[in-house]
């Protein structure tokens, strides 16, 4: 108690000024003995007189003021509420103060309920409060702006303290009552929309005596089930009292220490708790708070189907790309020379050239149509080994289109070779080995095939099949019959 | 090249991404596309399974932290709805 509340009091105690207007208006009633002047009181009589006078006049009284002074002290409280002309001493009892809603802080504009009375020792009088709120504000929202203010200083409800929910949730988890709508809006979204999630539920008073402890101990617990992904806490809507766990400290706690992401919803969309704030991520509604896990799944798949699709597309670009490669370098001149040259020598064998070709060509569409379906089943595991299998196909292909060229080749030079052979037997030079000889006349350089044509002393030249002999016509003879 | 080295779900969807990209690129040998391909195959399997491994469950964790299927009124509509559904 400080000199500034023992001072007012002391004018008091000087009777002559105040007594007059103070105790003028209960005069009519039971009037304290010393009202009447005259008899000398001792200082507990008249300050007994004066409680009587204020707690019977003073029944109760509720006050505005600005809270100030506040202090706690062995579970009471002590405040002093003022305004700009005046300052009134107030106390609260612990079982007013057990009741407080908010926390009491200087500055507040609050109103205390209660009645007035006198602290006999100080010769104080006060206000025994047994209610206190704010003023315009009601109590919850206040408790809930300190609350939210104090928590946000922390860094609890920062943005990077968010964690984004699995990219596939297959665990969620429940923390809710089992009676409330919210559980029965839950499965029933989940049912529709992911009927492959396992849900695990862990029931907890979402309202009443105990429902914050309860819903932390819940939460705690669901986050150590093996497997858990998300979990999804909150109740259906109604009062502020109703939703009032979810403005708990305790509960916001538990939020932020959970191990697994946390989805908050509490109410309905214009609810706006303590818990939405804490948690990663805020449904307005619980049925919102699964359809959120649910459209995390139906993202996911079609973020599947589209890589997939991707994937089958980036090959096939890559085998078209091939394919056309392939078909440039067969029309090669290395390749397409090959029909010509062979034509120069033998029709039918640039027919079977055409031929070979052509059934290379097929062959090698033959593979990459093999290809195409080998790639466009995805499901097929052994891919590469089959598409490894057609790519030998196709160089087998190749490799024995070469070889059937070398064999057309050498069937081609064994026939030269034979009609060489066949030449060979009409030469001359092989009638000479059988004992034949040719005789030029070396005068005139030709054949002689008449002897008539030549003269004893002309010189001819005999040419056998090995070497050749020059020799001088002795005598001619002409031929018997004049057949010449 | 085995589903043994896949970590978990996220991790095998953004290698098949990654897979996918480089594919697209196309600058890789033909040789190196098809092994990448079938990497893909083997990741694209892994996450679809992932995806259709179905739990379907509901349970109940009790105060003692003990697991147990919810009770049929909690999930009342669930075993027609399945019926009639997937």
């Amino acid at each position: 108690m400080t000199s500034l509340f023992d001072l007012p009091f002391e004018p008091e105690q000087q009777p002559e000024p105040e007594p007059a207007r103070v105790l003028s208006p209960p005069a009519s009633r039971d009037v304290p003995a010393a009202a009447a002047g005259g008899d000398i009181l001792t200082v507990s009589q008249l300050t007994a007189d004066v409680r009587t006078l204020l707690e019977s006049q003073f029944l109760r009284v509720a006050v505005e003021g600005e809270l100030s002074n506040c202090r706690a002290w062995n579970g009471l409280l002590y405040f002093t509420l003022k305004d700009a002309g005046a300052q009134l001493r107030v106390v609260m009892f612990r079982s007013a103060v057990r009741l407080l809603r908010f926390k009491p802080e200087d500055g507040q504009h609050v109103v205390a309920r209660g009645r007035l009375s006198v602290y006999d020792p100080k010769g104080e009088y006060q206000l025994i409060c047994d209610r206190l709120e704010p003023h315009g504000l009601g109590a919850l929202q206040l408790a809930y702006e300190q609350l939210k203010r104090r928590l946000e200083a922390e860094g609890l409800f920062r943005a990077e303290r968010k964690r984004p929910l699995p990219v596939l949730p297959r665990t969620v988890g429940v923390v809710t009552s089992l009676e409330g709508a919210a559980l029965h809006d839950i499965l029933t979204v989940l049912r529709a929309r992911y009927p492959q999630a396992r849900v695990v539920i862990r029931p907890a008073r979402v309202q009443g005596d105990g429902a914050p402890q309860d819903i932390a101990r819940a939460l705690s617990a669901i986050a150590r089930v093996p497997g858990m992904d998300v979990v999804i806490v909150g109740r259906g809507g109604g009062s502020i009292e109703d939703l009032w766990a979810f403005n708990e400290e305790v509960v916001a706690r538990a939020i932020v220490r959970c191990p697994v992401p946390v989805i908050a919803a509490v109410g309905h969309e214009t609810d706006v708790t303590i818990a939405d704030f804490a948690a990663d991520l805020r449904a307005p509604t619980p049925s919102a708070a699964a359809a959120l896990v649910a459209s995390r799944h139906e993202e996911v798949c079609g973020r599947l189907d589209r890589t997939r699709d991707r994937l089958k597309g980036a090959l096939e670009g890559r085998v078209l790309r091939l394919r056309s490669a392939v078909q440039t370098i067969s029309g090669a001149p290395a390749f397409a020379g090959w029909p010509a040259r062979l034509a120069m020598r033998s029709r039918h064998l640039a027919e079977s050239a055409h031929a070979l070709q052509r059934a290379v060509h097929a062959r090698l569409d033959r593979s990459f149509r093999t290809l195409d379906i080998l790639h466009a089943r995805l499901e097929a595991r052994d891919l590469r080994r089959r598409a490894g299998a057609a790519r030998g196909q196709i160089i087998g292909s190749v490799g024995r289109l070469q070889a059937a060229m070398l064999r057309q080749q050498h069937l081609h030079a064994a026939r030269l070779g034979a009609l060489a052979g066949r030449l060979d037997t009409l030469s001359p030079l092989a009638v000479l080995g059988r004992g034949y000889a040719v005789c030029w006349n070396m005068a005139h350089d030709s054949i002689v095939r008449n002897a008539a044509e030549l003269h004893a002393g002309d010189r001819v030249r005999v040419v056998l099949a090995r070497g050749t002999i020059e020799a001088g016509v002795t005598r001619t003879v002409p031929p018997e019959n004049g057949d010449s | 090249m085995s589903t043994d080295e896949i970590k978990d779900f996220e991790a095998a969807l953004s290698e098949l991404e990654t897979i996918v990209r480089k594919l697209e690129q196309g600058d890789l040998t033909l040789e190196n596309s098809l092994s990448l391909y079938e990497r893909g195959v083997v990741l694209s399997r892994y996450c679809h399974a992932r995806l259709e491994d179905v739990e379907k469950r509901i349970e109940l964790l009790n105060e003692r932290g003990e697991l147990k299927p919810a009770p049929p009124g909690l999930t009342a509509g669930s075993d027609t709805e399945r019926k009639g559904g997937r």
